[in-house]
């Protein structure tokens, strides 16, 4: 015990030395403006923002990249609410009744109760986080190659599943990620792999430059296909502190939105958007009076913005016990990790206690930062809103373009991003979801690594996968999860024939 | 749109297949030590399979036509004007990696932003010079002489 409290002492220690306070501060404030701003989603920003990162310790890194992640959640609540638009995927549903409080002059009680919300979500979810790493990592630690590698394909199949549309298409990006990740010299056999001899392809795709190329630009090119006149509301934002009426409505709300968000946010894919439906389900099933959702009722704005506060904690759960990502955006962080020269994986926790627990210490000092930043700075950030986006895309794509050059100071970079680019356009308009593609592209070398590794132990043996407990369980759930859809889907369809 | 969907599925398939034939030239190896094909080997027979998964479901399934049906009325209405503000801009990224390095990161800039922002504004002149000068100097100064990024100078090498 004497050593969790010595763990938390170190992270205080790291998280309140003034660089870190000054980087987490940079993260939430960055995090709350592009979340304000419909159009630039974290992917995009923290993609950009990663070369940047390179001069400075891993651990302020991750602290300020982690700060933009949980800041864009709270960040996008804000134009839900006054415009009607959602600033991020994860504030769609605040749209329903946030909207409608700020129609009937109660903008500022909506604002207050997702800061406020936020706020108890992001504090538990941090909480929960630091008490479940340290003993989960213990256990990550008994994993070998065959554990890993049928783990890895458990969240491929929950990711693909979990995509929005089509369970095939979801899967074909997630192999298309494996194969791009496959590019360059074989670290075994030395030899290149689908370079087409071109030098520039030796070390393989940078991770920044495609991700730049798929979330960034792509999301600029898709934008100029319609000018984004956004109509804020106009309304005189008053009593921003919710009343003890509104607080009875919702703390059960917060609540129930904070554990079901943290455990939603743990599953790989799209737990934070997921748990805010759910949430939003819930509550409307809970009340007494479920007809009056959508007019405007408090507990639609506070169970839902708590719910993706909360998922952004339970991201960090696989991140930091397994290496895993469960989200782009943490794909993200674990390449940061990477590019740092940080090994993720169990040992991240007892190798680099700094890292873990100056970035868990700084997720609290974040949060209350964050009941700061926006609740006096509304107004700034509704005169933000205001800048057109014929001014925006031309600086994000230069941001693109210096990020990704300045990662290898190559202008063969460049082009990887912009070839990504009009192919993360052109996967968006077949309706392709990019999340599974990310995290294949980053799982991938772990993938073959364990592969490998495991044919090694087992004398070429693929029986290995199914000996062992751990590995066997996770093959069998990751084949239920690709293949019950489509046998519930066949079974339907019989019986509706047969009636 | 039925073709383009089709499309779209076989285009998987002959990408998968090339990665297979690739993969072989690569060395599969043996179950024991596997070779630099081995993996690309199986996630290319994958994407082929699951390539053709989607071309059989689109011309079998009846929920498909309407899907099909409901894409190509989402497309003939953007109507392909819509993707022409998308497609200078791709041209005048391409022109960016082309000009980079012979006129250097300043003027580059300065000319790419000014087009971009005339893209947006293409009857000011005013405005979008304003912006884009001020824009690409302030960037040099922020990540070229602050960040200390490498940013090439081009014909500006005396800066």
């Amino acid at each position: 015990m004497s050593g969790f409290f010595d763990n938390l002492a170190m992270g205080c220690h790291v998280a309140l030395s003034i660089g870190n306070l000054a980087y987490c501060f940079l993260g939430v404030l960055i995090g709350t403006l592009i979340g304000v701003l419909p159009g630039i989603g974290p992917v995009g920003t923290i993609s950009l923002l990663l070369p940047v990162t390179f001069g400075i310790s891993p651990t302020s890194a991750i602290i300020m990249l982690a700060g933009i992640y949980y800041g864009a959640q709270y960040g996008g609540s804000t134009t839900s609410i006054l415009v009607n638009i959602p600033g991020e995927a994860t504030s769609v549903i605040t749209c329903l009744d946030g909207y409608q409080m700020a129609r009937h002059g109660r903008a500022g009680p909506a604002l207050g109760i997702a800061a406020f919300g936020s706020f108890i979500a992001g504090t538990i979810g941090t909480i929960i986080v630091m008490l479940v790493a340290v003993p989960l990592s213990a256990v990550a630690l008994k994993f070998g190659p065959p554990e890993y590698f049928s783990l890895i394909i458990l969240s491929l199949a929950i990711l693909s599943y979990l995509a929005h549309g089509s369970l095939v298409k979801a899967v074909i990006m997630a192999i298309l990620g494996v194969s791009l990740s496959q590019i360059g010299i074989d670290g075994v056999t030395g030899r290149t792999r689908f370079t087409f001899g071109i030098l520039d392809l030796q070390d393989g795709l940078g991770l920044v430059p495609v991700v730049m190329g798929l979330f960034g630009v792509a999301e600029v090119l898709e934008n100029l296909e319609e000018s984004l006149n956004i109509d804020v509301f106009k309304t005189k934002i008053k009593n921003l502190l919710p009343n003890l009426r509104d607080w009875a409505e919702s703390i059960g709300a917060i609540i129930r939105g904070s554990f079901l968000g943290f455990f939603l946010g743990i599953l790989p894919g799209g737990g934070a958007i997921m748990s805010t439906f759910v949430s939003y389900a819930l509550e409307k099933k809970l009340s007494k009076h479920p007809e009056k959702f959508g007019t405007g009722v408090i507990a639609g704005v506070a169970g839902p913005e708590s719910a993706n506060n909360a998922a952004s904690s339970g991201a960090f759960i696989p991140l930091f016990t397994l290496g895993f990502p469960s989200n782009a955006i943490t794909a993200l962080l674990l390449g940061a990790l990477m590019i740092h020269g940080v090994q993720p994986g169990p040992t991240l926790i007892e190798k680099h206690p700094d890292i873990f627990w100056g970035t868990i210490i700084s997720m609290y000092i974040g949060n209350i930062l964050l009941v700061v930043l926006n609740l006096p700075l509304i107004g700034l950030w509704v005169r933000i809103l205001k800048v057109p986006y014929k001014i925006l895309f031309p600086l994000l794509l230069l941001l693109c373009i210096i990020g990704s050059y300045s990662t290898n100071n190559s202008k063969f970079d460049v082009l990887i991003m912009l070839i990504f680019g009009v192919i993360g356009y052109s996967f968006r308009k077949f309706d392709y979801e990019l999340a599974p593609l990310v995290i294949a592209f980053v799982l991938g070398p772990i993938l073959e690594t364990s592969l490998r590794q495991s044919l090694l132990i087992s004398k070429g043996s693929i029986s290995i996968f199914f000996m062992r407990p751990i590995s066997v369980a996770c093959l069998i759930i990751g084949a239920a999860v690709l293949l019950l859809p489509i046998a519930l889907r066949q079974s339907r369809r019989l019986r509706e024939k047969i009636t | 749109m039925k073709k383009l969907l089709l499309a779209d599925g076989l285009l998987w398939v002959l990408l998968g297949i090339g990665m297979c034939l690739g993969s072989i030239q690569l060395k599969l190896g043996t179950f024991h030590t596997p070779g630099a094909g081995f993996l690309p080997f199986f996630a290319g027979a994958s994407l082929a399979l699951f390539g053709l998964i989607l071309v059989c479901s689109t011309l079998i399934s009846q929920a498909k036509e309407g899907e099909a049906a409901r894409d190509l009325g989402r497309l003939t209405k953007r109507r392909w004007k819509r993707f022409l503000n998308p497609s200078l801009t791709v041209a005048i990224l391409v022109g960016y990696i082309l000009l980079l390095e012979p006129l250097g990161f300043l003027l580059t800039t300065f000319v790419c932003l000014l087009l971009l922002f005339k893209l947006a504004e293409p009857k000011k002149w005013l405005t979008p010079l304003l912006l884009s000068g001020s824009t690409a100097i302030l960037s040099y100064l922020l990540f070229s002489v602050w960040l200390q990024c490498q940013l090439p100078k081009g014909l500006l090498k005396f800066w």
